[in-house]
């Protein structure tokens, strides 16, 4: 019984030190999507035509590829000019799937924002631009929340893939304590759990954002 | 006589091949009230739209003062500026407050500090009579209130003249009341305002001129008293009799 809580104790203190690259890597992500994402969806709603097509070629493409892809693209093609880390090769690869799809959840939440709001702000005298950041965006992103949620808990579970480049994330640990120890259930079982642990913190987390921020229509 | 404040000069205004406006020409006085009547489809929103160049206008020449703000290169946003726009749907900004609703155009357009936006934008709100409402969010405020706050935004924004777009068409009837005070106290303020409505009562007290407008036109204008009691055309005469009862 003992021993049993020893493994466990090493096993967890092993894998645990791929929490935090776990995170970073989905924080980085999530940051660069987001920034795509946002981007994107205000060229794709309110861009010149030209700038529209080019933005949903870039979604359509990006999405129709798997990530693993891309992250191989990234680690093995981009690397041999740009210098990059396994790190940052997977965290960014990630971002660039995920803007893609950011950028369909706020071209929604975009178009969801009455037509109205708009002509109130450019009655006022706002240029378009204030316009969209000062009126539009602010109800937008907010409207943005649920779906937003959703994606981010889709690339904190996609933060695995970069294990296939070596990053020493939560699976990849795991999976170097079970090579070891041949005890795969306790190895998997751990970054089981902490998986759950975060997510179940994530969607918690935004779901009190989603609550402190609600529109009142 | 003063220069007018406002001059519309045949504008014409298609969206595609539908005619809306068909050389509409109106010019307003600095002080003066005017309300537009007419079906509707009569063309009435277009030209309010016209006028603030939220639709600028496909043919013809307006002036605000003595600036022809439909010259090329003329600068919209300052233009929308100076001249304010009141919505039948009030269209308030769903994720501020009252108060956050008057202060962003002052903060943002206007350039003002946050404490000096705060200052002026509580004052219109107590020129609107809703002081006590500045930390509610439009779903927490009736009809009437919204359009009082929208009035405020407005004002805030210092504007030369007034647009009103169906101000009380969205409104239950009991509500319509508190939004036409606040207008008519404008009106005894000063302020120059162009009005579309169906309030015959306001035309009657408040207005210093009344147009009618039909299928993009001006059919008639005049005083109240001349258009309700002794209207020159027939179509005016049948469209007044018809919303009088």
């Amino acid at each position: 019984m003992m021993g049993l809580f020893q493994d466990l104790l090493t096993t967890f203190n092993f894998i645990v030190q791929g929490l935090w690259v776990t995170i970073s890597v989905t924080a980085v992500a999530l940051t660069v999507g987001f920034t795509i994402g946002v981007v994107m969806a205000i060229a794709r709603v309110y861009g010149h035509p030209a700038l529209q097509t080019a933005v949903s070629a870039y979604s359509v493409v990006i999405r129709a590829v798997p990530v693993i892809v891309i992250i191989f693209i990234l680690f093995f093609v981009i690397s041999r000019y740009v210098n990059l880390s396994p790190f940052w090769a997977g965290a960014l690869a990630l971002g660039f799937a995920s803007g893609a799809y950011q950028t369909e959840i706020f071209r929604g939440a975009i178009q969801a924002v009455q037509s109205g709001q708009m002509i109130a702000a450019r009655a006022i005298g706002m240029s378009r631009l204030q316009a969209i950041q000062s009126i539009v965006l602010p109800q937008a992103l907010r409207l943005a929340l649920p779906a937003w949620g959703n994606e981010a808990t889709l690339v904190l579970k996609d933060s695995t893939l970069v294990f296939a480049v070596g990053v020493p994330e939560i699976l990849r640990r795991a999976q170097q304590v079970s090579a070891r120890t041949f005890e795969p259930f306790l190895a998997f079982g751990v970054a089981l759990l902490l998986y759950l642990a975060l997510t179940l913190i994530t969607t918690q987390a935004l779901q009190w954002i989603e609550r402190r921020y609600r529109l009142q229509v | 006589m003063t220069s007018p404040i406002l001059r519309i000069e045949d504008v014409h205004k298609s969206y595609g091949s539908l005619h809306v406006l068909k050389g509409v020409s109106l010019t307003v006085q600095p002080r003066e009230v005017v309300v537009l009547v007419g079906p509707s489809g009569s063309g009435k929103s277009t030209l309010l739209r016209c006028i603030n160049l939220l639709n600028p206008p496909t043919k013809g020449r307006i002036w605000l003062e003595d600036q022809e703000i439909t010259a090329p290169g003329v600068n919209q946003d300052r233009v929308r500026q100076r001249i304010g726009m009141v919505f039948q749907e009030f269209n308030l900004f769903t994720h501020l407050t009252a108060l956050g609703n008057v202060m962003i155009g002052l903060i943002k357009v206007r350039k003002m500090r946050k404490n000096e936006a705060r200052d002026l934008a509580m004052f219109e709100l107590e020129r609107v009579g809703l002081a006590d409402r500045a930390h509610y969010y439009p779903a927490q405020l009736s009809g009437g209130q919204k359009q009082r706050v929208a009035i405020a935004r407005a004002l805030g924004m210092d504007p030369h003249v007034m647009l009103f777009d169906e101000p009380t068409s969205a409104l239950d009837p009991e509500l319509t009341g508190e939004v036409l005070a606040v207008m008519q106290k404008l009106a005894g303020e000063g302020m120059t305002m162009i009005v579309v409505s169906h309030e015959m009562g306001f035309a009657r007290q408040v207005a210093n001129r009344v147009v009618f407008m039909e299928g993009g036109v001006v059919v008639e204008e005049g005083t109240p008293q001349h258009m309700f009691e002794q209207p020159t055309h027939e179509r005016t005469r049948a469209f007044l009799r018809n919303i009088m009862q």
